[in-house]
């Protein structure tokens, strides 16, 4: 009894661990199967595309961009959707007329707070009786035709792009379309000049406004911003050489996008001409705020800094005061000269007018 | 008011370029101006398809967003139009416009830039109708003669159409419906076939073995 029952229970446990195996192997070789048999079915042309998506993923150049065939002639012309123009669209109107706007806004607001802190910067020891040659007449030539180039195309550049928002209000839409034109016209036609001035600024400034030892202590001490006491500098100051090479790079990118912008029959196309559009016009905005800041300086931010530029010549208690390493070092060469010469030198009609105290420095 | 829109089949263009001619022509268009183009993808390949593009009329145009002197405007039927008294040719439109629908006419200084000009979908300009001045600046306006754009008018084909958006997108989903759908059952590839492949192949010439 008990053994036929071992019997049957092993046969069964046997039965039963055979069909555990198969499932096992059924299990483990069904996915191979599987895939053999949809590869097997898998024909080439079988898989269902949308043939009107798949031609307007190649017309909107979803995937890569695709160049069509046209009869017409022209740049680009063979693009059926372009779609950075769109981008470019975005950055024009979301970012670079807000951000622009704020940027220019917040710079003139800063200057007035620290007009209203720090007041006007004077020339501590007073105006003294003799002055130094600081410019050479070529050199405030040079100077002058840089600022009212950059001034006339700084103006003309801010109209066109703020002018929608802020003078058709004023002027209406007839009355701002002649003003935005002359506006174009004369940005398109002085642009070329800035490029000219920039390359006259470059040679005449340049070697005096290599970094040099001192500088980084001017930068570290904010310039003399902070406190009282001033940073001892050579003929330009560590912010001034930043000025001026800011001027040279950024100057340089803003003409040459400008250049790109004006000759469109150049035939670079829309996405290279929006993308020197973004340089020109951040560029540009980054060069006026500096410059704003450059001018509040030269006019009400300090006492006498205007001075070399206007007349040629600086005060020597301001020179001693904001560019002593070059002060002492003009000195010691002797090319003071006293209030009496300058003004005779300049032409201007004194009732006295004795030679000055050293006039060898006046031809430089 | 109706929305004037320009639909291209793409089935049906057959390149001929008779668009592209009839709008020169009927707009005299400015030289080195051509308001309509037609273009051919995968040209010569199988899967080749050519499309008639202008501007396109859009509802929300960059071309106006981004115009500094705001002189684009957009009629009671939905066309965008500019106008060339107000217009300063500063070319921004045309770096904004996806379709290149705005371009230079060639007669500015150093014969760069001078006041854009686009396709009017022969509505003339802000001018009187049927004036002088507007012949000139935007050429016909057939709009006002109750004519649809003559581009569209004379496609022989039948594959540019224009006019109210409701009317030509109705005429394109019953061309979709009586073609398509055989086709797409057929899972035929645009990149593989052509829909103009002849019945015998099955609608599918170059994928099948």
């Amino acid at each position: 009894m008990s053994m036929p029952a071992t019997d049957k229970t092993a046969s069964q446990r046997l039965s039963v661990f055979g069909l555990c195996l198969l499932a096992v192997c059924l299990l483990l070789f069904s996915p191979l199967v599987d895939a053999e048999e949809k590869s097997a079915r898998e024909l080439p042309g079988v898989k269902v595309f949308n043939p009107a998506a798949e031609l307007w993923r190649d017309v909107r150049q979803r995937e890569a961009p695709v160049s069509g065939k046209t009869q017409v002639g022209g740049v680009e012309t063979g693009v059926l959707i372009n779609a950075t123009g769109d981008r470019w669209r975005q950055f024009r109107m979301d970012e670079l007329i807000p951000v622009g706007g704020y940027v220019i806004g917040a710079i003139i607001v800063l200057l007035l707070i620290f007009y209203m802190v720090r007041g006007r910067v004077p020339i501590e020891g007073g105006a003294s009786d003799r002055k130094l040659p600081r410019y050479t007449t070529y050199e405030r030539m040079v100077h002058w035709f840089i600022a009212s180039v950059f001034l006339f195309l700084a103006i003309t550049g801010l109209i066109l792009l703020f002018g929608r928002p802020m003078l058709i209000p004023l002027f209406g839409k007839e009355g701002f379309s002649i003003i935005a034109s002359a506006c174009k016209e004369g940005h398109n036609l002085m642009g070329p000049l800035f490029l000219l001035a920039l390359v006259m600024v470059f040679f005449q400034f340049v070697r005096r406004n290599i970094y040099q030892k001192g500088d980084l202590t001017w930068l570290l001490r904010g310039g003399g911003i902070i406190g009282k006491k001033h940073v001892p500098s050579n003929f330009f100051n560590m912010g001034e050489k930043t000025m001026f090479w800011l001027l040279v790079f950024v100057g340089s990118l803003i003409g040459i996008s400008g250049l790109v912008l004006v000759f469109p029959v150049l035939g670079l196309g829309r996405e290279f001409m929006a993308l020197a559009h973004v340089g020109h016009a951040i560029g540009a905005l980054l060069m006026i705020a500096v410059i704003i800041g450059h001018i509040y300086i030269g006019t009400v931010g300090m006492e006498g800094a205007i001075e070399g530029m206007k007349t040629g010549y600086c005060d020597l208690n301001w020179a001693k005061e904001h560019h002593d390493l070059w002060a002492t070092k003009a000195i010691d060469q002797g090319e003071a000269m006293s209030n009496e010469a300058v003004a005779s030198l300049n032409g201007e009609k004194t009732s006295t007018a004795p030679p000055g105290a050293t006039i060898q420095g006046a031809g430089k | 008011m109706a929305r004037m829109k320009f639909y291209c089949d793409p089935e049906r263009c057959i390149e001929c370029n008779a668009c592209v001619t009839a709008c020169k022509n009927e707009n005299e268009v400015p030289w080195g101006v051509n308001r309509r183009r037609v273009v051919t993808i995968k040209d010569g390949e199988p899967g080749e398809r050519s499309l008639s593009v202008a501007c396109m009329h859009c509802s929300d145009a960059p071309c106006a967003t981004v115009c500094p002197v705001d002189c684009f405007y957009t009629t009671q039927d939905g066309v965008v139009l500019h106008d060339k008294d107000i217009c300063i040719g500063c070319g921004y439109c045309f770096y904004a416009c996806p379709f290149g629908a705005p371009q230079f006419p060639e007669d500015g200084a150093f014969a760069t830039r001078g006041k854009m000009d686009k396709c009017t979908f022969c509505a003339g300009g802000p001018e009187a109708d049927h004036s002088a001045d507007e012949h000139r600046k935007y050429g016909s306006n057939r709009l006002a003669e109750g004519k649809l754009p003559l581009c569209a008018e004379m496609c022989s084909t039948k594959a540019l159409l224009a006019g109210d958006a409701n009317v030509i997108s109705d005429v394109y989903r019953k061309r979709i419906i009586n073609r398509g759908a055989a086709v797409l059952a057929r899972g035929v590839s645009y990149r593989d076939a052509s829909f103009r492949a002849p019945r015998s192949t099955g609608g599918k010439s170059s994928s099948q073995e």
